[in-house]
């Protein structure tokens, strides 16, 4: 082989790991994030029941832990994720704290749903599985 | 600022795709086999998008391009391991015109009509099927002709006269600038081609607009805003210094 020909192996090598790196990178920080953000939601339903109402410190201050480890993710993710699939979960968590402020419940809880449902259906719509490779 | 984005994503992913196209070699778009045509015309859609999109990440443009690359290189490199796989991917070569005249069921199969065959051969230069002993659809959809003997053009040999090996002409300068990676391929110095431009009474480099000399001694000199001249180079100045044939 000539010296240009090992350099294309050379390439090909790189090229093939970047591509592996850049898969599994990108479906674990995803995986991660949206753990977090199912986890913060998961505390904030606990704590509402247990304080019986959205309009306390503990809520307060899992909501604001949530948007602080959301948006702390949100910049990592965008190398990664197209940012307009990744747009209403943020809108959402800056609206659950409007509904604290404002003492709405019903919308808090629907926004709360939303996030959820949100965090469950995006590995299913974006994560890898045969459904979406067909 | 989204144009300042779009402007820093352009240049990076135009980078990325000229180094890419670089790397799977240097041909023309009419030179290339199915495959490469395909592949072509994907990268360019691809990488577009990331360029305009500033919501898309670049490695969304970038992970499918360099996916296509290296899928690529590997039907490459099949490709030139395995002649069956070869033809499979670029089709074979199919002999459209023969002795007997024109192919109808190699047109057919090739999905060509008379007046495409036609087209094909006046752009080879021939303008009558009968001028024609062979003509061959290429893989790259290039028509190869074989002329009649009695349509061949004339060569040297044909006329039995001896002529001298062509030589390839090297440059030694261009626009105004002393090439210096050419000056070891005739073995001479910079100083040699001052030398040789000073007898000549010529200034300076920048006067000249190209000079080139083959290993037959054989110049081309064309200074600027005025005729070129071509002649043999004399015993006594560069020639002394340059490896003749």
């Amino acid at each position: 082989m000539t010296k240009l020909n090992w350099i294309k192996v050379g390439i090909f090598f790189f090229v093939f790991l970047f591509l592996i790196f850049s898969c599994v990178l990108e479906d674990r920080m995803v995986v991660y994030a949206l753990k977090n953000v199912r986890d913060y939601c998961y505390q904030i339903e606990m704590a509402t029941e247990v304080n019986d109402g959205i309009v306390n410190g503990q809520v307060a201050s899992l909501v604001d832990n949530l948007e602080y480890s959301w948006k702390r993710d949100e910049e990592k993710l965008c190398f990664l994720v197209d940012h307009k699939a990744m747009e209403q979960l943020g809108i959402e968590i800056v609206r659950l704290k409007t509904y604290i402020d404002e003492e709405e419940p019903i919308e808090f809880f629907t926004s709360l749903e939303i996030i959820k449902n949100y965090v469950e259906t995006f590995q299913h719509f974006m994560g890898s599985s045969y459904k979406n490779f067909l | 600022m989204d144009m300042l984005t779009i402007f820093f994503r352009s240049a990076f992913i135009y980078i990325i795709v000229l180094f890419l196209y670089r790397l799977m070699g240097k041909r023309q778009i009419g030179e290339m086999q199915p495959f490469e045509l395909v592949l072509t015309q994907i990268i360019a859609d691809l990488a577009t998008i990331p360029m305009s999109e500033i919501s898309v990440p670049v490695l969304h443009g970038v992970v499918p391009v360099l996916c296509l690359v290296l899928l690529h290189f590997f039907l490459t490199f099949l490709s030139s391991k395995s002649t069956k796989f070869a033809k499979f991917f670029n089709g074979k070569p199919i002999i459209v015109i023969n002795p007997n005249g024109i192919d109808n069921v190699a047109l057919k199969n090739l999905d060509m009509s008379i007046d495409d065959v036609f087209e094909a051969l006046r752009e080879a230069g021939f303008f009558s099927v009968e001028q024609v002993q062979y003509a061959i659809m290429e893989t790259n959809g290039k028509l190869s002709v074989l002329p009649k003997s009695d349509f061949a053009p004339l060569t040297a040999s044909d006329m039995k006269i001896e002529n001298e090996e062509s030589q390839i002409p090297v440059t030694l300068i261009c626009e105004g600038k002393i090439m210096k990676e050419n000056l070891s391929v005739l073995d001479v110095s910079r100083e040699d081609v001052l030398d040789f431009l000073k007898k000549r009474k010529i200034k300076s480099v920048k006067n000249v607009l190209l000079l080139t000399i083959d290993r037959s001694g054989q110049v081309f000199l064309q200074k600027y805003k005025q005729k070129y001249e071509t002649f043999k180079l004399t015993e006594g100045e560069i020639y002394d210094k340059i490896k003749l044939d």
